[in-house]
């Protein structure tokens, strides 16, 4: 079921796949990018957890509430874990969300109103 | 209890508010229908119907919105769709807070993180985000007080025990009707808004056995009731002929100010209970407005908890106004001003947990205030009474609450001024010693409860309300002295009470050196008259 994506590495430790990625969009996980992140997140059945590399601690990855209160900055690593069913193409499939910068040049404005 | 009076089928009660109306009778001797907090399963559930009625209007919103703001709206709804957002405030439910404190104190902790280090940059995209944060808070506060109180019939005349002031506030009296109370006291803040409004009002009744929708006839003029009026009903009057002085003025040993005696120009304020009175004030008429009653603005936890209510409400008052000054007292709860399911209601609380009391007790309340009137003041002159005020040190905590919430308004760049902080001389240990407010800029004397906490007889308690009435000769030695003590520190001072509403006491008022008024804006030409040819300090005048 995954697609293999070499260049987006990933590890499977027991059940739980896990992957990271840096954080290259304008701003940051703020509304907007958070809203897109946690609506994918929520459409696969596994478990998901996200964390800021240097922080310890885990974050429900489906929780927009806890994914902002983060506040993910631009330059952040993050890492995005995932457990149970389809975890694998879930942790890919948002790994790659964040690397393709949340498809915002595909939208005509920002969420934030800045120029483009 | 049911003397015969004119026809077999009179009730004597006592008068309360003058006028006379009939109509159907509405029967509510239900004491539950009163306002009880809703249990804490009932919290939780009126929240979570409430959020979901947000994401219901959210979507609605967005299916018509263009696709940046559906981007906005869509952000909402994610949040109000994550479970996540529900825990802190479902912690403070099963701690004993009513779902719109719970709600409105959770959203503001988790706002307050993103406030928290944005001095380091304005235009953090996530400060930004603290207002769309409270765009959400405020729409579930909304959605929370959506269901009004069970109202009844327009032009109804309304038969219980007691009324509680936020169904009066809710009703439609513009089709007449009228109250009559088993219970009640005509010194009652309920009492207070039907004279303001021209509702009759008859209390006291003790008993009375009368049916939904039996016709009956009230004259609160005269003190009381008709079942089945034979003579062919009057129109009910919606506003009746100019109310009566009250209470009832004891005998004439007042003596009107001769112009010689006031020489100094006076004051004269309106008080102002809801948005609608300003329909009543011509603003070229006014000196001011001496006192708004925030308390009677904001009738569910759900609507004092919104600063946005408070601000636009605070905003229209200063806007009508035009740059005249205007005096707001903080929310006055708890006496006979419960709020569902964040104050409770009854005598006992006369003396309990009332006014500043309240708000130094819940400073979440307190902080939503603060801010609304900050900006408020931005707009124009606009300066800050406390209720109830005992000693100085509430005045100090009030003051440092004022302060912080400045601190952070300035950090939003949200537009402020920190107004003058005054407080109400209506504790007689207040009233003794002014000299030790060091903080407080300007005092306004609420004679009902001075009077009320002078005879130790509450306002709302029938049986002992002579009491009350009869403390005047106390009061009036207080005044003198409170007076004097307010000259001596070249501080202002001002009357609220209804005393000042009444030609005679204002006259007594002025006699002991009082030059600063605010009355009821149906009183204010009873007391222009009273005090001609004297001049009043309004333009025009």
């Amino acid at each position: 079921m995954s697609k293999p994506n070499p260049l987006l590495p990933h590890e499977k430790s027991g059940n739980r796949w896990q992957t990271e990625v840096e954080v290259t969009h304008g701003i940051g996980l703020h509304a907007r990018p958070s809203v897109l992140f946690t609506r994918l997140a929520k459409s696969f059945p596994c478990s998901i957890e996200v964390a800021v590399v240097g922080s310890s601690e885990w974050l429900n990855g489906k929780s927009i509430v806890k994914v902002l209160g983060a506040r993910i900055r631009r330059g952040t690593r993050l890492r995005i874990r995932a457990e149970g069913s389809r975890a694998e193409e879930a942790i890919l499939a948002l790994g790659e969300l964040v690397r393709r910068n949340f498809d915002e040049d595909r939208k005509h404005g920002r969420a934030d109103g800045r120029p483009l | 209890m049911a003397a015969p009076m004119a026809a077999p089928c009179d009730h004597r009660g006592k008068a309360a508010s003058p006028g006379r109306a009939q109509g159907p009778a509405y029967v509510a001797l239900d004491p539950a229908v009163n306002a009880t907090g809703p249990t804490k399963g009932d919290a939780r559930s009126a929240l979570e119907a409430a959020v979901a009625q947000a994401v219901e209007d959210l979507r609605a919103l967005s299916a018509r919105a263009d696709a940046e703001s559906a981007g906005l709206l869509d952000f909402q709804i994610e949040m109000l769709l994550d479970d996540e957002i529900l825990t802190p405030a479902i912690e403070r439910i099963a701690q004993g807070d009513g779902a719109p404190l719970a709600w409105a104190g959770a959203m503001n902790a988790y706002i307050d993180a993103f406030d928290g280090d944005s001095a380091a940059s304005d235009d953090d995209p996530f400060t930004v985000k603290a207002a769309d944060l409270s765009d959400l808070k405020h729409r579930v506060l909304d959605a929370l007080a959506g269901r009004p109180p069970a109202d009844f019939p327009a032009g109804a005349v309304y038969v219980g025990h007691d009324l509680p002031p936020s169904l009066f506030l809710t009703h439609d009296w513009s089709k007449g009707g009228a109250i009559a109370l088993l219970r009640g006291s005509a010194v009652s803040h309920v009492a207070m808004l039907a004279r303001t409004r021209g509702v009759p009002m008859v209390i006291g009744l003790g008993s009375l056995a009368v049916k939904d929708g039996q016709t009956m006839l009230v004259d609160g003029a005269e003190g009381f009731v008709r079942l089945d009026p034979t003579e062919p009903s009057t129109v009910p009057i919606p506003f009746p002929v100019k109310p009566l002085p009250f209470p009832a003025p004891a005998q004439s040993r007042h003596v009107a100010p001769s112009s010689s005696s006031v020489g100094e120009k006076v004051r004269l304020c309106v008080n102002i209970n809801t948005l609608s009175d300003l329909e009543m004030i011509d603003p070229a008429l006014i000196d001011g407005v001496g006192l708004v009653r925030t308390e009677f603005m904001f009738l569910s936890p759900a609507e004092a908890l919104n600063e946005e209510r408070h601000f636009d409400g605070y905003r229209r008052i200063v806007e009508h106004v035009k740059g005249r000054p205007v005096t707001l007292r903080m929310l006055d709860l708890g006496g006979d001003k419960p709020l569902p399911g964040l104050v409770d209601a009854g005598s006992g609380s006369f003396l309990g947990q009332r006014g500043i009391r309240l708000l130094l007790a819940h400073p979440e309340i307190a902080r939503i205030q603060a801010r609304a009137l900050m900006r408020a003041a931005a707009l124009g002159p606009v300066s800050v009474l406390l209720p109830m005020v005992t000693v100085p040190e509430e005045v100090a905590a009030m003051a440092r609450l004022f302060d912080e919430e400045a601190d952070r308004l300035a950090l939003l760049g949200t537009p402020f001024a920190r107004p003058a902080l005054g407080i109400m001389i209506e504790v007689p240990a207040a009233a003794l010693t002014l000299d030790l407010f060091v903080e407080a800029a300007f005092f306004s004397v609420g004679t009902n409860d001075l009077m009320q906490y002078l005879s130790a007889a509450a306002r709302d308690e029938p049986a002992v309300v002579h009491l009350n009435a009869r403390s005047e000769t106390a009061l009036f030695r207080l005044m003198d002295q409170v007076c004097a003590a307010a000259s001596a520190l070249g501080k202002p001072i001002s009357v609220c009470g209804d005393l000042a509403g009444d030609p005679e006491g204002a006259a007594r008022l002025l006699a002991t050196g009082f030059r600063d008024l605010s009355v009821a804006p149906s009183r204010l030409a009873a007391i222009r008259a009273m005090m001609s040819p004297t001049q009043t300090g309004a333009a025009g005048l």
